[in-house]
């Protein structure tokens, strides 16, 4: 097979037709039309394309309508000869924009499996490959899992070519490049790259090429499949990649220095290099006021920590160090858990688990149940948890707001952050309040060593770039914040004019 | 071995008071107090002033051997065979503090915050901490201690909010206190300041050698301020007889803040603060012991060896001491003139008659 791909066409159709038949052997959705140019030499052609694919509209209207009816009548008095067919054709016969030639039959082959339409004419060994691509996708929509109040709604799509768009739309500039790989043996899937030259740090974009140049493999279905073949520190918990699915947000991070990767097929692009704080920031923190954002990020940064730490944190207080609580709120504690038989480890523990067991079932539920489920799940097991004595009120409240605390932020980073809280449950439950802050140690360590595409994952805060820390917990207003995150190794420091301060005008003028 | 690790200035300054200051607030205050009394104060600001002589030799060694480590640079000064003795010295006493730190490490957490949990757990799990720390790398560790100085903001604030409680007649009568007693009193926070000599194990680490005075300058002048502060503290809240009689007075000191009546039991903030520059200050002595090590058995990579001298600290840490009370005696009575007269000052100061009178001979 791979014998007859690097073959190249003949003159004769026939003969051509067969040899992609042998290749494309048991496609039933690959279409073969052959039909006549009419003319006083009867010129053979035949058009290939795959059914579902190519747009039929445009098969018909733009290629075989104008080939057989519109340009014999166009040109009355030409005679068109065999030899001068392909020319001919080119140049006057289709009304497709975008075509291309070639003799390779692999690359006639892969233009018919991407959905193109191949032309070949008798007595030439050159396709003809027209654009005429069409197929049914969904709709630009919300996006689903980065919702914001404010701020663009649309989201990107399965198609590659749409969401390069989209981002086009948002960066009218040459200096934004997209250049494209093609990844996977047999799935043969479209990737591109897109930075803006002069601002990404050219490092990093050969850094990139680099170890997507270096994946090979059968197939790329989704985002994730590049993601763990390129990242830098395969075993950590912590995304060193990030991803979303908002244009927005992968037009900031280009402009800031990042590069996108996108991948055809899947609504996520994934952005490097990425750092912790990222994670921690939404697109909305831009475009709403930056008092607000700011006050906004610091209960997102309390809740994340809360979300990694607090219910080990009950764990130790509750086993270890009831010296901590208050005493009216000690009293009743005790009192709550004098009905509990476990441990506040297990109990926590095992409520943790139930949590994570709700939240599972509440993605993969079919939407219409799971509304109900979620509220039996949450109401009803909690409260009979509580009542039939497994758990006190206590744990419910900690691993409830545990839960939620653990939504404000990134998805994938949260994931991170629910894992290791089960470790530090561990460790807080044998060792109390010093094995939890061995744990987070432990944590802290092993961040400070992080690095994404060369950036230390902690940057800006460790090490410390100091112009930086004006969009980390704070935001600084659009106006002071003049250059580019140095953090991210990015080339074009200066973001905007010095002085853009709003004033009111001056009175009596 | 550090080829690739380069810090800056400010890090370096923050991982040398990390160095000197954690074990230091744990006990120091209380084992001078019992020795130089009302005037402890006094000690501490004589050693900040000795200690920056300490500082100042240490810095001028690592100046004329610029990128060398304090063993590649003895061994350079004293010769091969007198060089590997030296090395093989400083390497025992880098083990032997390591294991002290250790120590009073798992003392404190088992004296003062779980009594029902054997030692050597406490051990253990700081060595362990630390080892990953190490092995991480030197930019790690002084990363993490920079990380760790933005979570000291905390620390301070709740050290001075414990001030509140503070009378400063409790310092008075001053210059009471017998000369001799104030020198003896002296020497213990000296004991602290001298181990600035281990930074000399991780000069290559530093950007420009050249900032190497201003680095030490700068950190024993602050570590000197923590010194006299948490020393003037304790004897201005407990005065002299109940602070030398208590283990931790600094701990204490913080747990009878009581603020609008619900802000309490702050001291388990600095207990968080005292386990995590715990670990920065395990690190960095097991670090400069690992270094040692490598160089002695001249290794390329230092990581292979991380384990096994971790294994050698924390059996020694288990045998070293029986308990808290000879420990103490120890660190009080024996450990500043074993510390301070061969390793702190000694060797350093061996080195650097010998590297000059080399000197001389070569110009002449």
């Amino acid at each position: 097979m791979e014998l007859l791909e690097n073959q190249v066409l003949k003159k004769d159709l026939e003969n051509n037709i067969k040899l992609i038949k042998i290749i494309l052997d048991k496609c039933s959705d690959v279409i073969y039309r052959e039909f006549v140019f009419a003319q006083n030499e009867q010129i053979k052609l035949a058009l290939i394309y795959t059914d579902g694919l190519a747009d039929k509209g445009q098969v018909s209207d733009q290629i075989m309508r104008a080939l057989a009816l519109e340009v014999p009548m166009a040109v009355p008095g030409r005679v068109i000869t065999k030899a001068q067919a392909l020319e001919f054709i080119k140049e006057r016969g289709l009304c497709i924009h975008q075509i291309k030639e070639t003799n390779k039959v692999g690359e006639v082959v892969h233009a018919i499996l991407s959905g193109d339409t191949v032309l070949l004419v008798d007595g030439h060994d050159t396709a003809i490959i027209n654009g005429a691509r069409g197929w049914e996708s969904r709709p630009i929509t919300d996006p689903e899992a980065e919702p914001t109040v404010r701020g663009p709604r649309e989201s990107f799509v399965e198609s590659i070519r749409v969401n390069t768009s989209l981002l086009r739309r948002k960066i009218k500039s040459p200096k934004l490049k997209i250049e494209s790989f093609r990844i996977g043996r047999l799935s043969a899937t479209d990737v591109a790259i897109a930075y803006i030259d002069g601002v990404a740090n050219d490092q990093v974009v050969k850094e990139v090429k680099k170890r997507l140049e270096r994946i090979k493999i059968d197939a790329i279905l989704e985002t994730g499949y590049i993601e763990e073949l390129i990242e830098d520190e395969p075993w950590s918990p912590f995304p060193t990649i990030n991803h979303t699915e908002k244009p927005d947000r992968v037009a900031a991070m280009l402009l800031e220095g990042r590069v996108a990767i996108f991948v055809d097929g899947t609504p996520f692009v994934l952005t490097v290099p990425s750092l912790l704080v990222e994670f921690l920031h939404a697109s909305e923190d831009y475009y709403e006021r930056f008092i607000f954002t700011s006050a906004v990020r610091v209960i997102r940064y309390l809740a994340a920590f809360a979300s990694l730490i607090l219910p080990s944190l009950y764990i130790a207080i509750v086993s270890y160090h009831h010296e901590l609580l208050p005493t009216a709120l000690l009293l009743s504690v005790a009192a709550q858990r004098e009905r509990v038989p476990y441990p506040a480890f297990f109990e926590v523990f095992s409520m943790e688990l139930v949590f994570e067991v709700l939240r599972e079932a509440g993605i993969r539920l079919p939407r219409p149940i799971g509304q109900a489920i979620s509220i039996v799940g949450a109401l009803v097991l909690g409260d009979s948890a509580v009542r039939a004595g497994f758990v006190a009120e206590a744990t419910i409240i900690v691993v409830a707001f545990t839960g939620i605390s653990s939504f404000t932020f990134h998805y994938s980073a949260s994931i991170s952050f629910r894992l290791l809280r089960f470790f530090l449950m561990i460790l807080s439950g044998t060792l109390g309040l010093f094995g939890l802050t061995a744990g987070v140690s432990a944590i802290c360590i092993h961040l400070c060593g992080l690095r994404s595409f060369g950036v230390p994952y902690l940057s800006p805060v460790v090490p410390t770039a100091y112009s930086d820390l004006k969009d980390v917990v704070l935001r600084a207003p659009w106006w002071a914040m003049l250059t580019n995150p140095r953090s991210v190794l990015g080339n074009n420091k200066k973001r905007e004019a010095y002085g853009l301060k709003p004033t009111p005008p001056e009175s009596g003028k | 071995m550090l080829e690739k690790e380069i810090i800056d200035d400010k890090q370096a300054v923050l991982l040398i008071i990390n160095m000197i200051l954690p074990t230091a607030l744990l006990s120091l205050p209380a084992i001078t107090i019992s020795i130089a009394k009302r005037d402890a104060w006094i000690s501490a600001v004589l050693a900040t002033g000795v200690g920056l002589m300490f500082g100042r030799l240490v810095s001028s060694l690592v100046m004329n051997f610029p990128g060398k480590t304090f063993f590649e640079f003895s061994e350079e000064i004293l010769g091969r065979f007198f060089g590997k003795i030296v090395g093989i010295f400083f390497i025992w006493w880098l083990i032997h503090s390591c294991s002290e730190i250790v120590r009073e490490y798992g003392e404190f957490l088992s004296t003062a915050i779980m009594p029902d949990t054997p030692i050597t757990v406490f051990l253990v799990v700081s060595a362990i901490i630390s080892a990953y720390a190490v092995k991480s790398g030197f930019e790690v560790l002084a990363r993490f201690n920079l990380l760790f100085a933005v979570l000291m903001g905390v620390f301070v604030l709740v050290f001075a909010i414990s001030f509140l409680n503070v009378k400063f007649t409790r310092l008075l009568p001053m210059f009471d206190t017998a000369m001799t007693d104030i020198l003896k009193g002296t020497l213990v926070p000296l004991s602290w300041m001298g181990e600035v000599v281990v930074f000399s194990a991780f000069s290559p680490v530093l950007k420009n050698c050249r900032s190497v005075v201003r680095i030490t300058d700068m950190s024993i002048l602050l570590v000197g301020l923590h010194f006299f502060i948490g020393i003037v503290g304790v004897l201005m809240i407990f005065g002299p007889e109940v602070g030398s009689a208590m283990m931790y007075p600094v701990f204490n000191q913080v747990r009878m803040i009581s603020l609008a009546s619900f802000i309490e039991r702050l001291d388990y903030i600095i207990f968080m603060s005292w386990v995590i520059g715990g670990f920065i200050k395990i690190g960095i002595f097991y670090f400069a012991a690992v270094i040692g090590v490598s160089w002695m058995f001249g290794l390329s990579d230092y990581r292979p060896i991380v384990f096994p001298v971790g294994i050698i600290i924390v059996a020694l840490s288990v045998l070293i001491h029986e308990g808290i009370v000879n420990q103490l005696d120890f660190l009080m009575n024996t450990w500043p003139f074993y510390s301070i007269i061969i390793f702190e000052t000694g060797i350093p100061l061996l080195l650097w008659l010998v590297s000059q009178i080399k000197n001389r001979r070569h110009s002449a």
